[in-house]
């Protein structure tokens, strides 16, 4: 009986999953995001959606923060540059008579591409400043953008403050045009980015934003440059993000500016913390606790409290305390996050019955 | 191509199969008799004020028609939920309880324009149902866009224009519009620029600013420069009324100050002038419906007002019931017309039945919460008259008669 990781060769050292519950994991996650448009209500569709579209956004920030350790408080901006860029292209490519079916391949890159960037522009203060002061520089471009994107002279393009009507995407004539049909888009999207990112780290690239995050300087010394690698940074953190949007806009039919503010920066980087830094699962669990806690919290509550209107006025003041009770117990007990627990589970499980984590 | 539709259809199929036999059990319940309307309040976040105040509104309207005896013997029932005033919070809370409850739900009311907007081209297919909310959005005024969206009032931009008329035929020169820059303060300033126009009034001042904050002060000096016989605020529902009319008064100024309806709460304006000072007197505003002390040839509003009297004792609204919660009231009396019509017909409660049974609604008396009667076009009801408060009676008192736009 062979208990842990027995690694003979190079490649078993290098794989990702590197035992049998790991990889049976991963698959029985596939397996459920393969099964969910057929089974699932519209309800768990809508969740199971914004999970998805939240998992890309935080693994973009994951890079910045989690690997190249540069704090961000101004991601939802660059979900929002990929929600407005990609029904703004969308509208172009129809003006250059580009086939719908086609216009996916263009609009959804087209969009990552200007939100990364943005997302270079919004790191420029990253080469002078890091800590709090570079939180509050991508703070405040985060209300830059929001302010543009509302602002009277954009508004044509824009929508201003009214949003914007999104558009149904359609690949090779399939247009996405139910919530269910976007799920299959955004859950394949979700995969392929924490499969890349993940990947990302196991590369040059990779390696040398996790040793700016260890120790800047000592980075630069090893040849490192910070200029060439933070931008990089940024723009793939920015890119991931505005994939996020882009699918945030085929998934919702408008999308309006309020939807980008201060708090879905905020909610990412809980979401980020919740999970765990710099861990290739840390935004899966992260999202999961972030989004399905309220939902869950809502259902408990109801199920005791009743679902009559006075319980409700006593609940919803109620779930958002016991939501901040569970964010601080968390960043207290296990500051390490979600997959800090994740691998005690698995490390058991791989190690039983000789030793329990 | 082919190949690839095909896939696409037995996926379809297999998602409608599954779908039915999640959706069965939620028929057979709505077989038991109870029609449920769902609803989403800020009842935490930036507006829980407002949400808190509407919240009661909800259990006294299900328990006044279930004594009436429902809707034609079914029963009504609210599920109401937190939305926190995130369009995204209510849309999830939409489509739980449709996910839950199925058929059973006949109607939604929503808690803000930002949901209404989000949730417009959702509501398809079996995912569509009759919905009315606190928005009074011009955008929303439209049944070709939002076939199963309607309002129990004027849009803001009616709102402007009875104002308008208003100070026209009160002699009125000049107007200001001080509006936040949100989509709610910005919503009528354009149409209220040309409607100035075509009644000769002149805009001397458009003034955006924060819907709350330290810097709203710093406005009043621009409204003292261009010294407008009416100031319009628009796109506040608290909060500014002592930095702008406070402060206004402190420079001298003798401009008449007008709002609409989310800046004419008796209750909020108690609040500032007890704590404040009586400068709000004098302030002016539309208002579609009566105010519920106002209760004679109301009976709706005397029976709003026993109900209060019982079941609301001990809270500030045992004596007066809110004016939000009047307009949820009467949307909700608008929408139990369409649902009584539709059942005498033996229609099913769809949202395209009640889409077709609320555009019926004309010339119906639904007891008072509006002076004349009224009839739902263009999914609003274009009725409301000008306001006045008493810092001294703590009332608001009607200065018009009831306009028609």
């Amino acid at each position: 009986m062979i208990n842990g990781n027995l690694k003979a060769t190079y490649a078993a050292d290098e794989k990702i999953a590197d035992n049998r519950y790991k990889v049976s994991f991963i698959w029985g996650l596939a397996a459920l995001a393969a099964l969910l448009p057929i089974f699932a209500n519209d309800y768990i569709i809508l969740v199971a959606c914004q999970v998805g579209i939240m998992v890309i956004a935080v693994v973009g920030l994951n890079v910045l923060t989690g690997y190249t350790g540069l704090m961000s408080l101004g991601h939802a901006a660059f979900v929002a540059i990929g929600a407005y860029g990609v029904t703004l292209l969308h509208h172009a490519a129809t003006a250059l008579s580009i086939s719908d079916g086609l216009q996916p391949f263009l609009t959804i890159p087209g969009a990552m591409a200007l939100a990364a960037v943005i997302g270079l522009i919004v790191g420029l203060p990253s080469l002078r400043v890091k800590g709090v002061y570079l939180a509050v520089a991508t703070l405040s471009a985060n209300f830059i953008i929001i302010f543009l994107i509302e602002l009277d002279a954009f508004a044509p393009w824009t929508g201003g403050k009214t949003g914007l009507t999104t558009v149904d995407p359609s690949i090779f004539g399939w247009v996405l045009d139910t919530q269910r049909e976007v799920f299959v888009l955004i859950a394949v999207m979700a995969f392929a980015t924490v499969l890349l990112v993940q990947n990302l780290f196991r590369t040059r690239v990779g390696r040398a934003f996790i040793a700016i995050r260890e120790r800047d300087y000592s980075a630069e010394i090893l040849g490192i440059s910070l200029f060439h690698y933070k931008l990089t940074s940024f723009a793939i953190s920015a890119a991931c993000c505005g994939l996020a949007g882009a699918l945030m806009a085929y998934f919702y039919a408008r999308v309006l500016p309020e939807q980008f503010e201060l708090l879905l920066s905020l909610q990412l980087v809980a979401a980020l913390i919740v999970g765990g830094m710099g861990r290739t699962m840390g935004p899966v669990f992260g999202v999961l606790v972030i989004v399905l806690s309220p939902e869950l919290l809502k259902v408990v509550l109801s199920a005791i409290a009743g679902d009559s209107i006075e319980a409700a006025q006593f609940r919803a003041p109620l779930q958002e305390i016991i939501f901040g009770l569970l964010i601080i117990g968390f960043i207290m007990f296990e500051p390490l996050g979600m997959t800090q627990i994740s691998d005690r589970v698995f490390r058991a499980l791989n190690r039983w019955p000789f030793a329990r984590g | 191509m082919t190949k690839f539709n095909m896939t696409r259809r037995s996926v379809l199929a297999g998602a409608a199969a599954g779908t039915a036999t999640l959706g069965m059990p939620a028929y057979l319940r709505a077989m038991s008799g109870e029609f449920i309307i769902g609803a989403s309040l800020p009842l935490t976040g930036p507006f829980a004020t407002a949400g808190q105040l509407i919240a009661p509104a909800f259990s006294l309207y299900e328990k006044l028609i279930n004594d009436e005896g429902g809707i034609a013997g079914t029963k009504i029932k609210f599920s109401t939920e937190d939305s926190g005033y995130v369009p995204q919070n209510a849309l999830a809370n939409y489509q739980r309880l449709l996910a839950s409850e199925g058929e059973k739900v006949v109607a939604y009311y929503g808690d803000s324009t930002g949901f209404m907007k989000l949730v417009g081209p959702e509501l398809k297919g079996e995912q569509a149902r009759m919905m009315t909310s606190t928005s009074f959005a011009t955008e929303l005024a439209n049944p070709e866009t939002h076939p199963y969206q309607f309002m129990s009032g004027p849009t803001y931009e009616d709102q402007f224009n009875i104002l308008l008329q208003d100070i026209a035929a009160k002699g009125g020169k000049t107007v200001a519009f001080v509006h936040s820059n949100t989509e709610f303060g910005t919503d009528p300033i354009k149409a209220g620029q040309a409607k100035a126009a075509e009644l000769g009034l002149e805009v001397v001042l458009v003034e955006s600013t924060k819907p709350q904050g330290a810097d709203i002060p710093t406005h009043v000096t621009k409204i003292a420069q261009a010294n407008p016989d009416y100031c319009i605020l628009q796109g506040y529902v608290t909060g500014v009324w002592p930095q702008l009319i406070g402060g206004a008064r402190q420079f001298g100024l003798t401009t008449k100050f007008m709002g609409t309806f989310w800046g004419m709460e008796k209750l909020i304006a108690d609040r500032v002038t007890a704590e404040a000072g009586p400068f709000l007197e004098g302030y002016q505003g539309v208002m579609p419906y009566r105010y519920s002390y106002d209760t004679e040839n109301a009976p709706r509003l005397q029976q709003i007002a026993a109900m209060s009297k019982v079941a609301l004792a001990g809270t500030p609204l045992e004596n007066y019931f809110p004016t939000w919660g009047i307009q949820a009231f009467a949307s909700l009396d608008i929408l139990t017309i369409a649902l009584r019509r539709n059942a005498d017909m033996g229609k099913a409660p769809t949202a395209d039945n009640l889409a077709a049974a609320v555009a019926t609604i004309k010339d119906v008396d639904l007891g008072g919460y509006f002076g004349p009667k009224i009839s739902v076009e263009n999914n609003k009801v274009g009725v409301g008259r000008v306001y006045q408060y008493s810092a001294e009676s703590r009332l608001f008192t009607p200065t018009s008669d009831w306009l028609t736009v």
